[in-house]
Formats: C-alpha cells, structure tokens, sequence
C-alpha cells in the first residue's frame, strides 16, 4: 500500500503548491484593513498594533510571499501613486530612462540587463498613456512581466550599492565585498530584502519610502522608519517578519 | 528560426539576443544554437591555460529551461575531460553556502566563462565531478582535439581562434576564474525534481532538447531518460496545434516513461495527473478483491467451524 500513500503524499503538495499560488495574487486587490483584524483575531499582541494602525491607514494590497515582495510592493506602489501625477512620472521616466545606462557604467552588459529594463520602461509608458489601474494591475500579475520588473528593480539596488561600495561596506555582515553581497543577496530572485536594499532601491530612484513594523515587540504600537531618513514618503509599506505589503491612508 | 518561435516570449527574445552576441567563436568559447532548436545549443571550450586541461578543446551541450533567464542553463559535457563526468547535466546555481546564485542578467557567455574557471578547480567527490590525474587530463586534452561533432558539425580543431600569445592574462581567462570562485556546479539529481515541483511551464515554445548521439564512447545512455525534463507534456498539451513529429515522439517517450515504474516516472508529482489516478483506481481495485478473497476465505473458515459445533 506504499503507493497508495505516495500518490496521497504528491496529491496533497500539489494541492498545497495550488493554495499558496491560488490564494495570494502577486499582488492583491485593495482591501479594508479588517482583513488583518480578521488575520490575527486569536492574537492580543497584533491586534493591539492592527488598532494603532488604523489611525494613519484604511487599506492594504498584499503581495504573494515569494522572496521577491519588497520590490514587487515598491514597484506597484509607487507606479501607482503616479498615475494621478503626471508632473512625478515625468521626472520618474527620466531617472529610470537613465538608469541602464549607470548600470551598464558600473560593468553590467548591456545586452543582458536590456530586455529587463524595456519591460520596466513600457510599464512606465502604460501608466502615461492609458492611466489605468486595471492595466498596471494586470501587468503585476503576468509572471513575466512582473518577475522581469523585480530582476531590474533587483540590478538598480545591487548598481546603487556598488556604486556606493565605500559607504555600504560597513553594513554588510560577514567578511565579503559589496560586490559579492549584491550576487548572492540582491541579484538572486527570491533573495529577501533588509534595510539596506531599501535604502539602496529609495535612493538609486529618488523616491522615499516609509515602512511600517509589526512585530511581536512590546509597546502596543508599530514603529515606522524613512527611507532615506527625513524623506517625504510617497509610498508606506507594512512590514511583518519575513513580509512587505502596501499600506493606503 | 524567426518563424517558428513566440517572438514575445522573453526566453526567445533573449536566445535570439545571445545567438547574435556569440556568432563569432573567440579564443576561449563558441556556442550556437542547433538549426532547429533555440533551447539547445552546442559550444566549445579552451582548456583554462597554466593548468592541465592547457591545450584542449572541449564540447558540450547547453539546454535552456523554458523560463531562461529566470532559470539557470544545464550544460553537459561530451568530450572526456578528466574533471566533469560526459553524458552528465549540470547545472550552475547553487554555491557551496549561498544557494541560489543564479542571476538573470547572466548569459551563456557567463555559463561558457564558469565552465572554463571552473576545470581547474577540484572536484572533492561531488556528483558530477572526477579527480583524474593530472597525466589523465593532459592526455584526454590532447585526445579532445580529434573531436568532431556530427550534430553541429563543429571540429574542435578549426571551431576556435587560434590563441595568442598572451592568453593566459586575457580579461576573459581572468573573469573565468572571478566566476569560478563564485559559483559551483551541482549535478542535476536535485535540481531536476526541484524543477518538477515548480508549475508546469508558461510558456510552450520550447521543442524539447533529445539525446544527441555524437561519438558512441561519448554518450550517456543512462542518464538521458532523467535528463528530459518531465513537463514536457503538459507544456506541449494544450496548445491545440499541430505537433511537429519531434514532439511526437517526444510526447511518445515520455508516455513511455510513465508507464514503465522508472525512477523517471516518479521524479515529480506534477507530469502525470492522469497516470496517477489510473493506478490509483487499480490499486483500489486489486485491494476490493484481495478483501473479496480474504472474506471468503474468514467466512469459509467460520462456517466449516459452525459445521463442528453442529
């Protein structure tokens, strides 16, 4: 009867492989913050923050938890935010438009990082032109082009660093260069984000960035942070352990 | 080539990118694409000067996944070398403590460069790897020149540039071992069924890469059933046009493969929903009459006591 319990054991990993994918969109629609209520109703320490959370936010967008979620959350809300900007796209188009070139500066070959940024440049010209959230959404969840997206939003934070080797190097843990960091933390997919990508990736863009933290601490309420520090923040991020969503006001 | 393939496809639009890049041999490297399929290309490789694979050309195949450049290239080598097993896949990703180092912006150029600054290296009994000594490997290098490979017709003699003097500190021999010092090979038993977990591939351009026969000494029939990747059919299914006769008998080979109780047949729990639950109602059935049996046999025992109570 052992293949029996084989065959039972594949059905179910298929099955659990289904959920994960099925159930969290790579990013999500707009939900009311009671989703995370709902999430953690058992939970006295998140609920409590949940609350203090309510004071600044009304609404999430989740993003699947793949390794890849600070990017994809970066990108699809800070595109968004633009949409209603056309002044900020603009001089977004400019810094992004110029960015392979920087990249392609500080050594990477052009031929191979090209295809990754085009994908991001056409996102960019269809929040110009067509101005629809469906749309952007839409391109979000295409696999491809929303895993192409990462890779160049993942090449911009390991540029950035390495550009800036001499002041990131007394972040980094352990004995290895920057440029090593970036090919076995940055470049990867499925690599997840810490401070220092963050800082990276708001300043490579010249965007700001506010993260909120929800963890199990005490305190009763969430501890926000800037980057880089006294920015105006465009886009708020909610950051559990291990996970980044969007947050709304 | 143009017509037959999903321009849109990011891997074609790549593939086509790099073909265009690596058209002329160099020095070191050389690898195209076969005639009639992207995702398989052949290339050629100098030995690494200063070291005992100096002097030898080396040829092999590279098969892309579906999801290049997402995914990594395996490369299996057909010339007897000394440091890698022929016939064998594998597959630059993981390193020795970072897993994962595949990174998109790399190319088979990369791929080709990692193979060279890797010969050298040791192969410490990983899978995959051979220690042979070095009077081995400097025989097999001077042997690997008389290679000639019937599938892309390359000659190892007249395939690469002829070397200048200086090669050894070449920029490319150097970013060779830069590379070698930060990736590994690993052999392709994990990273075939680490494969078949993911979802069956999005994109169905691929015609899937078959066992090239070259030389008899250099093939490896063993390891070619494991080495087709065993989406193949779900990828090739739905796309409800009509298959070519490579597919056919692509798709009759890994039919095959499904009903025979191989090691293939149970590498993934994705490629054969169907298969599964036939055997599952046999199993089912041939247990109901076991059962059957069984009861029979417990009833025929009770009543012939019954009988002697009687």
């Amino acid at each position: 009867l052992a293949g029996v319990n084989c065959l039972a054991y594949d059905e179910a990993i298929i099955a659990q492989q289904d959920r994960i994918t099925n159930s969290n969109p790579l990013v999500s629609e707009r939900q009311e913050l009671s989703v995370l209520m709902r999430e953690y109703s058992e939970d006295k320490v998140y609920q409590l923050k949940i609350k203090d959370l309510y004071k600044k936010y009304m609404h999430i967008r989740k993003t699947r938890p793949d390794g890849n979620c600070f990017y994809r959350a970066f990108g699809f809300a800070h595109l968004e935010s633009l949409l209603e900007d056309s002044k900020e796209l603009q001089k977004f188009k400019a810094v992004a438009a110029k960015s392979k070139q920087d990249l392609v500066d500080g050594g990477f070959t052009e031929f191979t990082i090209e295809d990754f940024h085009n994908t991001f440049m056409d996102l960019i010209e269809v929040c110009e032109k067509q101005q629809s959230l469906q749309d952007l959404w839409n391109s979000f969840n295409d696999q491809n082009v929303s895993d192409y997206v990462v890779v160049y939003l993942r090449l911009l934070t390991s540029g950035y660093l390495q550009r800036k080797h001499g002041f990131f190097q007394h972040f980094i843990e352990g004995v290895r260069s920057v440029k090593e960091f970036c090919q076995q933390e940055v470049e990867p997919m499925s690599r997840e984000s810490d401070h220092i990508h963050i800082i990276a990736l708001a300043e490579a863009l010249d965007v700001a960035i506010l993260v909120e933290y929800m963890d199990r601490g005490e305190g009763g309420t969430v501890n926000h942070h800037i980057f880089p520090e006294g920015g105006d923040p465009r886009i708020f991020l909610l950051y559990r352990p291990g996970h980044y969503d969007i947050l709304y006001k | 080539m143009e017509r037959k393939y999903n321009l849109k496809s990011p891997a074609v639009k790549r593939l086509m990118k790099e073909a265009a890049e690596l058209r002329e041999s160099t020095e070191h490297y050389h690898a195209q694409p076969l005639e009639d399929n992207l995702f398989e290309w052949h290339f050629s490789v100098r030995g690494p000067p200063d070291s005992d694979f100096d002097g030898g050309v080396y040829h092999g195949r590279i098969v892309l996944p579906p999801e290049y450049p997402m995914k990594p290239p395996s490369i299996i080598l057909l010339t007897p070398n000394g440091r890698f097993e022929v016939g064998k896949k594998i597959c630059l990703s993981i390193s020795g403590h970072h897993p994962e180092t595949w990174q998109p912006s790399w190319s088979i150029r990369t791929a080709l460069l990692a193979i060279i600054g890797f010969m050298p290296t040791k192969g410490e009994g990983a899978i995959g790897s051979l220690d042979y000594t070095p009077e081995e490997r400097r025989a097999l290098a001077k042997k690997s020149q008389d290679f000639c490979c019937e599938a892309c017709g390359c000659s190892m003699r007249s395939v690469l540039l002829t070397v200048s003097p200086n090669s050894s500190r070449s920029p490319e021999v150097q970013k060779a071992q830069e590379l070698a010092q930060q990736i590994s090979f690993k052999a392709e038993a994990n990273v075939s069924r680490q494969a078949s977990e993911d979802n069956p591939p999005a994109l169905a351009v691929m015609d899937l890469p078959e066992p090239v026969a070259v030389l008899p000494e250099s093939a490896a029939p063993e390891s070619e059933p494991v080495t087709l990747p065993p989406e193949s059919e779900p990828s090739a299914a739905p796309l409800g046009r009509p298959l070519s006769p490579r597919q056919r008998r692509q798709q009759q080979h890994s039919r095959q493969a499904q009903r025979e109780p191989s090691r293939a047949a149970f590498t993934g729990p994705r490629q054969a929903p169907d298969s599964h639950t036939g055997s599952a109602v046999l199993i089912v059935l041939l247990t109901l009459a076991l059962a059957t049996l069984i009861f029979r046999r417990i009833y025929l025992a009770q009543d012939y006591r019954l009988d002697l109570d009687l």
